[in-house]
């Protein structure tokens, strides 16, 4: 039993039990339980889950993402304007929506290994530069910034098929964990990505190749945000520079709650599925309650104070007891 | 240090002289600066479209500014407006979306005689600060509009979808449309979502899906913007009780107005963005040439738009892009 308190995702899969168990009472009768208001949450949990399963890799490396959010936006609108504006194939246009994740990722990596300066702020800048890149070019195109989206039967199924409510993201969102899990767990490369966090000189003296390390990791979250870009566009039919802005703090929040460490070194993919799933939960339960709105963000910021200070303290018991 | 002392002063100085640089009055040869909305939003690109289309026709340049991070328009907007009376314009177009900040400024360059015309917000308060006038929505009355509508086409409880809380004009259309609503009789909820989800429709559906759960007789919903209208008709159609639920927006996009001609979607408002911005070029020509001006509100909406309509809109939008402020 102690060596499962022990481990890092024990705090967010107590509070994601405590916190179900709590909504199910709470809203009672309304079907938050039921199948239907279960894909609800799961629909929501998913889209920022594909996210933050490698913003939780790069943060377990001891970086920061937080261009995530316009990348968002910018692969949603690549797609828009491609399909909509210049009439290409949809095919293609995802293609170059994926790579161009992938490039903003790249620039991000080389960006910090090179100058050394704080992942935080380049990724910021990296944010705006993006969103305002993609507001001016779509301007510049097509004198819009947000468009309709012309999709077709394949790509629908693949980012916008539904199972009763359940989206197809669901799928894709236990494929990314999936993914994560066993590169952090039973790859050399998870090896690698602690490393790399918990002690970069001794890891690079170790021979671990710290720069590929984080590199690699910026182009798979530069990736994944892509891959929701183009998932929200799809299932929306319109593409917009916006979409993601919520991402930005929403990533880095359940993936704290999931127990990775801010410092980097610490933490596991079954913490983040947790902390996204958590988040899923209170962010719908709270309007299956009935109560009045305006209450929610002070509830969340309360339930990410207790997970914190609970993730410490099992922390502490994991490192100090024997 | 010294270097450092010396950067102090020196900050400390051009802070000093910021302050105390505000015009004694007009400069004919001064730019005219359109202070208006962030161009991310589909609504504000068509404000800019009117402004540019309206800047080449009668030949008069002009400079628009607006925040892109809009994390912090509320005192960002002051600080642009302080920023542009400093440099001495011509002209000022101003949207008035946060009041507390941006009335006393208005008065300042005013008194300075600046000419100010109010474009989009600030509706209530344009005649006791000294512009020239006021051209757009009153939001009250739009909201009150979408309210009486409701009440026409039979809506026993109505919600009102706000999804970026704390703007007070945007506030403003769901006070409208309660009233009406309660005038009628009739019940309403007022509903938000945490900001970081402003842009997010999924997480639009399932707060809106949450609150049919919670309040199964909601018969009626009334949207702030195209997006969340969107989400609306999601999470209506989740809850099984599509045909029930009669769904109403303010603002257009293409998809809203595909919707209104298949019917899902009861009606949009149009403000007609495109025009706050074109007679805002147009006022400001014929004022600074003729000294002309219309005397009093001019009034750009509420346009409403349903299946009686939807099929021109649609055409204008898909050969004029972005005029609409749908896309």
């Amino acid at each position: 039993m102690m060596s499962f308190v022990r481990k890092p995702e024990f705090g967010a899969i107590a509070a994601f039990l405590l916190t179900y168990l709590f909504f199910t009472f709470a809203t009672s009768g309304t079907g938050f339980v039921s199948v239907n208001g279960t894909a609800g949450w799961l629909n929501l949990a998913a889209e920022l889950g594909i996210v933050a399963i490698p913003v939780g890799l790069l943060m377990i490396s001891g970086e920061f993402d937080l261009s995530i959010g316009s990348t968002v936006g910018a692969a949603s609108m690549i797609v828009a304007l491609g399909t909509n504006h210049f009439g290409v194939p949809i095919w293609p246009t995802i293609a170059l929506a994926l790579m161009a994740g992938m490039l903003i990722g790249l620039c991000n990596g080389l960006a910090v290994v090179k100058t050394n300066l704080p992942s935080f702020i380049v990724t910021l800048a990296t944010n705006f530069i993006v969103i305002g890149a993609t507001m001016g070019f779509s301007r510049l195109i097509a004198n819009v910034t947000s468009s309709s989206i012309v999709s077709s039967e394949s790509a629908k199924l693949l980012f916008a098929a539904r199972w009763g409510q359940a989206n197809i993201s669901v799928l894709w969102w236990g494929i990314a964990t999936a993914i994560g899990f066993w590169v952090l767990s039973r790859a050399v490369f998870g090896n690698w990505i602690y490393a790399t966090g918990g002690n970069l000189q001794a890891a690079r003296s170790a021979g671990v190749p710290v720069d590929r390390v984080k590199i690699i990791l910026f182009m798979a979250t530069g990736f994944a945000a892509a891959f929701v870009g183009i998932m929200q566009g799809i299932q929306w039919n319109s593409g917009n520079s916006t979409y993601g802005m919520g991402y930005v703090f929403q990533a880095p929040i359940v993936v704290v709650i999931g127990g990775i460490l801010l410092t980097g070194g610490y933490g596991t993919v079954t913490g983040i599925f947790f902390g996204t799933a958590l988040f899923g939960v209170i962010s719908t339960g709270i309007f299956y309650t009935g109560w009045n709105t305006d209450w929610v963000q002070l509830f969340l910021g309360v339930l990410l104070g207790a997970a914190v200070l609970a993730n410490n303290y099992v922390r502490r018991l994991a490192l100090t007891s024997r | 240090m010294r270097f450092v002392k010396a950067i102090c002063a020196a900050m400390t100085m051009s802070i000093a002289t910021m302050g105390v640089t505000l015009p004694t009055s007009a400069n004919d040869d001064g730019p005219i600066i359109a202070i208006s909305g962030p161009l991310s939003w589909p609504f504000f690109a068509a404000v800019k479209q009117g402004f540019d289309d309206a800047s080449e026709t009668f030949g008069l340049d002009y400079q628009y500014v607006a925040v892109t991070d809009t994390a912090n328009m509320t005192s960002d907007y002051p600080r642009l407006l302080q920023q542009a009376i400093s440099r001495n314009p011509r002209m000022l177009l101003v949207g008035e979306f946060f009041p507390d900040g941006m009335d006393p400024l208005i008065k300042e360059a005013t008194a300075a005689g600046i000419p100010v015309l109010i474009h989009n917000s600030g509706q209530t308060l344009w005649e006791q600060n000294g512009s020239i006038g006021f051209i757009g929505e009153d939001p009250f009355q739009m909201g009150y509009k979408a309210g009486e509508i409701h009440a026409r086409l039979g809506v026993k409880k109505g919600l009102c979808f706000n999804q970026v809380p704390g703007n007070p004009t945007v506030e403003e259309r769901c006070t409208g449309y309660v009233a009406a609503m309660k005038e009628a009789g009739l019940e309403t909820i007022y509903q938000t979502i945490g900001t970081g989800d402003a842009t997010n429709p999924q997480a639009m559906t399932q707060a809106i899906k949450g609150t049919l759960q919670a309040n199964n007789d909601i018969d009626g919903i009334y949207t702030l913007n195209a997006v969340p209208a969107m989400s609306a008709l999601r999470a209506v159609d989740e809850v099984g009780r599509k045909g029930e639920v009669i769904v109403g927006t303010a603002d257009l996009s293409n998809e809203a107005l595909e919707a209104i001609k298949t019917g899902d979607l009861a009606f949009a408002m149009d403000q007609q963005p495109y025009l706050q911005g074109f007679m805002s070029i147009q006022i400001a020509y014929q004022f600074l040439n003729f000294g002309l001006q219309p005397i009093g509100h001019v009034k750009t909406g509420p346009l409403v738009i349903d299946q009686s309509n939807v099929d021109h809109t649609l055409d204008v939008n898909k050969k004029h892009a972005g005029v609409r402020g749908a896309s």
